[in-house]
């Protein structure tokens, strides 16, 4: 079922999912290796079912992490479109501004020679 | 940072407030496609998916399985632009297209079946999808492309 709730912007929701060590340590396996079960993902961890659970639904929640049924298991698979839109709407926007002010400083201290 | 086989199955999602119909017509029209997917000039007809350079060299040539406006459209992969990734087995990519009360869709892309092409996996993995799906978003809400 879709769901949007445009109150809270999806920023706010990778922002939150990723300032955890443990759910970027879960986002770390599932690059590794996605497509894996709860209880695969609990094998690899020093952590409860629960635990794991509690944070693969905040993951889900933000985006991050993108649930599939195959017959009686659900999979759970990483979605990097999140973090590329952090990337898009963030990081190269202030990378770009840095870049151009470190080539104007350059131009303006070479013209002054 | 290890390396990592890229996955045989990947799954791509995002929100994207358009109408369903909008985003059909984004995938499956090459004076849409040529603004966010590299340049390709993607047409996609009920039983065959076209993919083209501005010059007209043929990019992809595959088959339509699923074509159900503006919900599901299933077709093959295979990247003739590269002889390497031309030689792997096709594979194959979902586009879905949940729309809720608001006018604003879910687009979830798949693609798998990728088992017999492990270059063409680690070549859509990671910036490829993610920076067509992406850009497809900056597109369709801005009206604008993302690069460029």
């Amino acid at each position: 079922m879709v769901t949007y709730d445009p109150d809270v912007t999806d920023d706010d929701q990778v922002f939150k999912a990723l300032a955890d060590p443990t759910r970027r340590h879960l986002l770390d396996r599932l690059f590794e290796r996605d497509g894996r079960t709860l209880t695969e993902l609990e094998s690899e961890l020093e952590m409860t079912r629960f635990g794991v659970m509690k944070h693969l639904r905040v993951l889900e929640d933000a985006g991050l992490v993108v649930t599939r049924r195959q017959g009686r298991e659900k999979l759970h698979f990483l979605n990097l479109v999140p973090i590329r839109l952090i990337h898009d709407r963030w990081i190269d926007k202030y990378a770009e501004r840095q870049v151009s002010a470190l080539s104007e400083l350059k131009t303006r201290l070479e013209g002054r020679r | 940072m290890t390396t990592t086989i890229a996955q045989t199955t990947q799954v791509y999602q995002v929100f994207i407030k358009a109408s369903a119909d909008q985003i059909w017509e984004a995938i499956t029209k090459p004076e849409w496609t040529a603004r966010y997917f590299h340049g390709a000039r993607i047409t996609v007809t009920p039983d065959h998916y076209d993919s083209r350079s501005a010059d007209g060299d043929v990019w992809g040539d595959s088959a339509v399985e699923v074509f159900d406006p503006p919900r599901k459209l299933v077709h093959g992969w295979r990247s003739l632009y590269d002889p390497e990734l031309a030689a792997e087995d096709e594979s194959r990519v979902t586009w879905e297209i949940e729309e809720d009360e608001s006018g604003v869709c879910l687009l979830t892309v798949t693609h798998d079946r990728l088992e017999g092409a492990p270059k063409t996996a680690v070549g859509v993995s990671g910036a490829g999808w993610t920076g067509v799906i992406s850009a497809l978003k900056t597109l369709l809400e801005t009206g604008e492309p993302l690069y460029g």
